[in-house]
């Protein structure tokens, strides 16, 4: 059986959800920094306060894609700037291969997207969030991985 | 059941203008675990902690969800506003709806939208947190200063003057770093090594200070209280415990080598003082150039003349190891090979090209030239002398991108020698800018410019030699006119870069280095002499480019940083930090290959299987060296070790609950 | 090659009656002429049980895992594919060298006992002799190349999105969560699961597109690196999934993009998620 995937018959008020893990010490901080300067950006990106991009396991971006999610962001400090010296080349790796493993098994990449956002890159996270947000608006719900295909077609799948 | 109390935050209008309260008050009402949701105007005040606190005991409430501002601005008032009552600091999350919804968004209904799935995640996180616990390590109260410049004189006299003792690590034979060198000090114009000796003699006098010149950083272990450092003694072929200093050796010795004191403009013996006031105040022997030690002859001309028998040609590199409770970096600068950079300068083939540190030296009473300015080239006078601001610095092209800050004041004062010391001189000072920030400083400037010191704006595009004189050509670019000025002795003010080695410190520390590798502060403005390694701090140029007061006030910044952590017997430890759960860590040690910090390690553990006594091998990790970063955590596959504060199962509700 | 099973009989017999080893790990006969099983000999008198033929399919060092604190060595026969698997479980410290006796066959591919044509997993092979052992039965044969290491791959990724989801879709559809290629894997070798840790809640129990997929993609994410390519997880399963398509995918991209890699040829090389270098691929800036 094959699921209808993509975009149809898509609510014109439809917000997507998009989930953005950012590290405490550089996303995070230029998120704040985003708000003191009164920046706008789109209302569908919440984030997820981790200690570090290292600490986001790809479990989680499976987990935010099964239970409903439209778009999923990682974001850390640059390459050599991180808090912890060098967990974001672990992120670098892990997410590089996820990336391309979730587009082999069908979700389209501009669902999932990793950053390198410093503390002082306040307009690069307004710009961000907002490319994606708009990438995912245009790309419509997602239907791929998610639990709804079965709440969806009920018990009998039990 | 968790009991979770909810407050939500107006602060004032920065929240409340943007997001309905009452509407996610509401919502919360109805979230799992929510027994209680009030909103308050301003939750961070006296009276907004009090109604928390006033909550928690009627309410019986077991950990709380706090919408406010973002927790990097106000997670540790509440924590220690929860300390004060029943329930553990760590019980509380925050859900941040003014940085990253109120202040970021006009649409009061999705920025309403946003703000209650911002809470129920908080909402569905904190019903996984766990009370954590602080944990206490001793401190060793002795420090680690690394560099024997003035910024880690300073340190260490301040460290020693509180009564803690401190090593002072120094890698050249002598204490006294730059500042030795530098002839006068802007913009008082007093001696330099007047100011810097006795700094240097009391560092080497004082009871707690332990001065181990030619000696490096080998390895370094361990954790803030408890650094175990292992220093290499260089084998300096003579026992400075029986030496006396009265240098016949150095008198005797028939090798003769550039002098690195003198900048190149004097020669030294191979065993030898830097300079004679060094600190300690006696000799070592440069084995690359003794005859005896590079084999080249039988020499041993110091052994059979000295007095006392302390030279030992079998001296031997040793390695000392210690434990301190804190580290003060303090590992300065050199100047920019700019030989290698500006071929347009000459490249190095003209001698009477020179950099600041060498016009130090020139002009310096006990300098080569005894304090006249001579030309390398010839020992005439120069009448005529230009000055080149920048090189290397402000040019992102050639050179580096940043300011070296010291520059302006000391091409000034150089300007204001040159024009004091040689009758009917003319100087020329080629600039970008004059940046003369700092007290009396533009004072001193404008004085120099009464001197008689001709400043023209503009960069010099090349020097070349014609007629016997050094042929400066740039462009005024204030008149727009292309300037030539015929020049004696040109003096190129050039950049400061970190210190050869400095990598080696950064790496064997841990601490970041910024794009020009400049050892990285904690925080540019309120951290600006910690390290992301706690324990260990920035003094001097290390850290960046700055004069001599900046340098000093650092030093003792960082002195005050080392003596509060000496001031407790013991430190309290972060508590969000990796745990391993034993029984499912199946030791395959990719944790501890991932950490940065060399938290964990493996370690046999005795257990009993099946009723069998076994060996098996389980991560574990160092609560004081552990950090909390967590990229063991993601890792681990079988979810084994986990992040306390930001375990997977917390990071999982949030997923699910910002899904719903 | 019964020149060969005669000469792994009588080195078990040697090896079991001098107590160099307290039992061996091989091959025995099925049921049927066409199979073969796992079996231990711990008897010198039962080593006949043992046998060398055209269906010597299972990758056995896996099974070291049921007894990994041996009172005596464990004697395993070891392929190309077995010995990468001892080395991967080396590597992962599941498994002490010391521990294990090594005897090295070296082999020139199996028949599928269904078909009678040779196997998928030893078509795609690319080491049949065993890179690590400690006595070596027989000369080695020659190796094939694989050039076509991840044709299948390539197909796949050549398919548009929707085709791929829906490709994968029914894969996952078909599983049954028995697990059978997570037994059998020797990267495969947690402790405890993450699948079977209810508690944090990494993984839903039931049986369903979505859950199947996690478990799909999670377990291929967490071999990918380390994946020695012996085809069991595949050969295994019993609804027949491609599950070698999603390592050989997971193997490809780390092939192209931190240089070439394969799992197993020693105990040294890290995998791919264990370490880093700072000028690694760059996409995120």
């Amino acid at each position: 059986m094959s699921v209808d995937v993509e975009k149809k018959n898509v609510d014109p008020n439809w917000e997507p959800k998009i989930l953005s893990f950012s590290c405490n010490w550089c996303t995070y901080a230029g998120a704040d920094l985003a708000g003191l300067n009164r920046m706008k950006y789109p209302e569908n990106v919440r984030v997820i306060r981790v200690p570090c991009s290292g600490r986001v396991n790809p479990q989680f971006v499976l987990r935010a894609f099964q239970k409903g999610s439209d778009g999923v962001l990682v974001c850390g400090c640059h390459p050599g700037d991180c808090h912890y010296v060098t967990g974001n080349y672990f992120t670098r790796r892990r997410f590089l291969l996820m990336q391309r493993f979730l587009e082999y098994n069908g979700i389209d990449p501009r669902r999932f997207q990793a950053r390198w956002i410093s503390g002082a890159e306040a307009g690069k996270f307004r710009d961000t969030v907002t490319k994606v947000s708009n990438d995912i608006k245009a790309l419509g719900p997602n239907k791929k991985f998610q639990e709804s295909w079965y709440k969806e077609r009920g018990e009998s799948n039990e | 059941m968790s009991r979770t109390g909810v407050f939500i935050c107006h602060c004032g209008t920065n929240i409340a203008a943007v997001v309905d309260i009452a509407k996610v008050v509401e919502k919360a009402k109805s979230m799992p675990n929510v027994v209680y949701v009030e909103d308050n105007k301003y939750t961070c005040s006296e009276p907004g902690q009090q109604a928390i606190k006033d909550a928690i005991v009627k309410h019986k409430l077991d950990r709380i969800v706090i919408g406010s501002c973002s927790p990097r601005m106000h997670e540790p008032t509440f924590r220690k506003m929860l300390a004060s009552t029943e329930i553990n600091p760590y019980m509380l999350e925050i859900a941040n709806l003014r940085e990253q919804c109120s202040w970021v968004h006009t649409d009061r209904e999705k920025a309403t939208d946003k703000a209650i799935d911002l809470v129920r995640m908080a909402v569905a996180k904190v019903a996984k947190n766990h009370a954590l616990f602080t944990s206490s390590i001793p401190v060793t109260k002795r420090a680690l200063v690394v560099g024997g410049g003035i910024a880690g004189i300073q340190a260490a006299l301040d460290i020693a003057d509180a009564g803690y003792p401190v090593t002072l690590v120094e890698r050249e034979p002598s204490l006294g770093g730059k500042m030795v060198m530098l002839d006068k000090t802007f913009p008082t114009m007093d001696c330099s090594a007047c100011i810097c000796t006795p700094k240097m003699v009391d560092a080497g006098q004082h009871p707690n200070i332990t001065v181990m010149t030619s000696c490096e950083v080998e390895k370094v272990s361990g954790y803030i209280g408890n650094f175990e450092v292992t220093i290499r003694q260089k084998a300096t072929y003579v026992d400075h415990s029986v030496c006396t200093g009265c240098g016949i050796c150095e008198l005797k010795c028939p090798s003769k080598v550039t002098s690195e004191f003198e900048q190149g403009m004097a020669q030294r013996r191979a065993i030898y003082k830097p300079f004679p006031q060094a600190v300690p105040a006696k000799p070592v022997i440069d084995a690359a150039n003794c005859r005896k030690l590079n084999g080249k002859a039988k020499c041993g001309i110091c052994q059979t003349q000295c007095p006392q028998g302390c030279i030992n040609f079998e001296d031997e590199d040793k390695l000392i190891t210690n434990t301190y409770g804190a580290i003060v970096i303090a590992t300065g600068y050199e100047l920019i090979d700019w030989k290698s950079i500006y071929g347009e300068y000459g490249g190095g083939q003209y001698p009477d090209v020179i950099n600041g540190l060498q016009f130090e030296r020139l002009v310096n009473a006990s300098g080569p030239t005894e304090g006249h300015i001579l030309r390398p080239s010839d020992g005439k006078e120069p009448k005529s002398v230009v000055i080149v601001k920048c090189v290397g610095s402000r040019d992102p092209n050639k050179g580096k991108g940043y300011c070296s800050r010291a520059c302006c004041m000391y091409a000034a004062k150089h300007a204001h020698q040159v024009l004091e010391k040689i009758d009917n001189a003319q100087c020329y000072v080629f600039y970008i800018d004059v940046r003369t920030a700092g007290k009396a400083y533009e004072e001193f400037y404008t004085r120099t410019l009464e001197d008689g010191a001709i400043y023209v704006r503009g960069r010099v595009s090349k020097i070349y030699e014609e007629d016997g004189k050094l042929i400066c050509k740039g462009e005024d670019t204030l008149s727009g006119q292309t300037v030539s000025v015929a020049a004696d002795m040109v003096v190129l003010e050039t950049a400061m870069v970190p210190a050869a080695g400095v990598e080696k410190v950064a790496t064997l520390m841990t601490i970041s280095r910024d794009n020009d590798n400049w050892l990285q502060e904690a925080h540019p403005k309120l951290r600006p002499v910690e390290t992301h390694t706690a324990g260990v701090f920035l003094a001097g140029v290390c850290q960046g480019p700055k004069d001599i007061p900046d340098t000093v006030a650092q030093a003792s910044a960082s002195a005050a940083k080392v003596c509060g952590i000496f001031s407790k017997a013991e430190l309290q430890t972060n508590p969000m930090i990796s745990k391993v759960d034993i029984e499912k860590c199946s030791g395959c040690g990719d944790c501890a290959g991932i950490c940065p910090y060399k938290a964990i390690s493996m370690q046999d553990m005795e257990f009993i299987e099946h009723g069998k006594k076994i060996t098996r091998r389980v991560s574990t990790v160092n609560s004081g060296l552990c950090q909390g970063c967590g990229a063991c955590v993601a890792g681990c596959r079988p979810g084994a070790i986990d992040l306390l504060g930001f375990t997977n199962a917390q990071i999982l509700e949030e997923v699910d609950a910002l899904c719903l | 090659m019964s020149d060969i099973q005669q000469e792994l009989r009588k080195t078990a017999r040697e090896l079991l009656e001098s107590g160099e080893v307290g039992y061996i790990i091989g091959w025995g006969k099925g049921r049927f002429a066409n199979q073969t099983h796992p079996i231990f000999v711990k008897d010198p008198a039962k080593v006949d049980e043992l046998v060398w033929d055209d269906y010597c399919l299972s990758t056995l060092a896996k099974y070291t895992q049921d007894d990994k604190y041996p009172e005596k060595k464990i004697g395993i026969c070891v392929r190309g594919c077995d010995s990468r698997a001892v080395n991967r479980l080396i590597q992962d410290h599941q498994l002490k060298r010391e521990d294990v006796y090594l005897i090295g066959i070296p082999c020139s591919g199996k028949l599928d006992p269904e078909t009678n044509e040779p196997a998928k997993k030893c078509v795609e092979c690319a080491h049949r002799n065993p890179v690590v052992y400690d006595v070596l039965l027989g000369s080695p044969v020659e190796e094939v190349p694989q050039p076509e290491r991840f044709k299948e791959v390539e197909e796949l990724e050549a398919m548009t999105p929707d085709e791929r989801y829906n490709y994968w879709a029914d894969v996952y559809d078909k599983c049954i969560r028995c697990y059978a290629c997570r037994n059998v894997c020797p990267a495969c070798n947690c402790r405890e699961c993450y699948t079977d840790q209810y508690r944090v809640g990494w993984q839903g129990k039931q049986n369903n597109r979505a859950e199947n997929q996690i478990f799909g993609i999670t377990r291929a994410y967490h071999v990918g690196d380390r994946c020695i390519e012996c085809g069991e997880c595949q050969r295994v399963c019993p609804m027949g999934l491609p599950l070698m398509k999603l390592n050989r995918k997971m193997l490809k991209d780390i092939n192209n993009l931190f240089g070439a890699y394969e799992a197993g040829l020693d105990t040294e090389t890290k995998p791919a998620l264990g370490h880093y270098e700072t000028n690694d691929v760059e996409e995120f800036m």
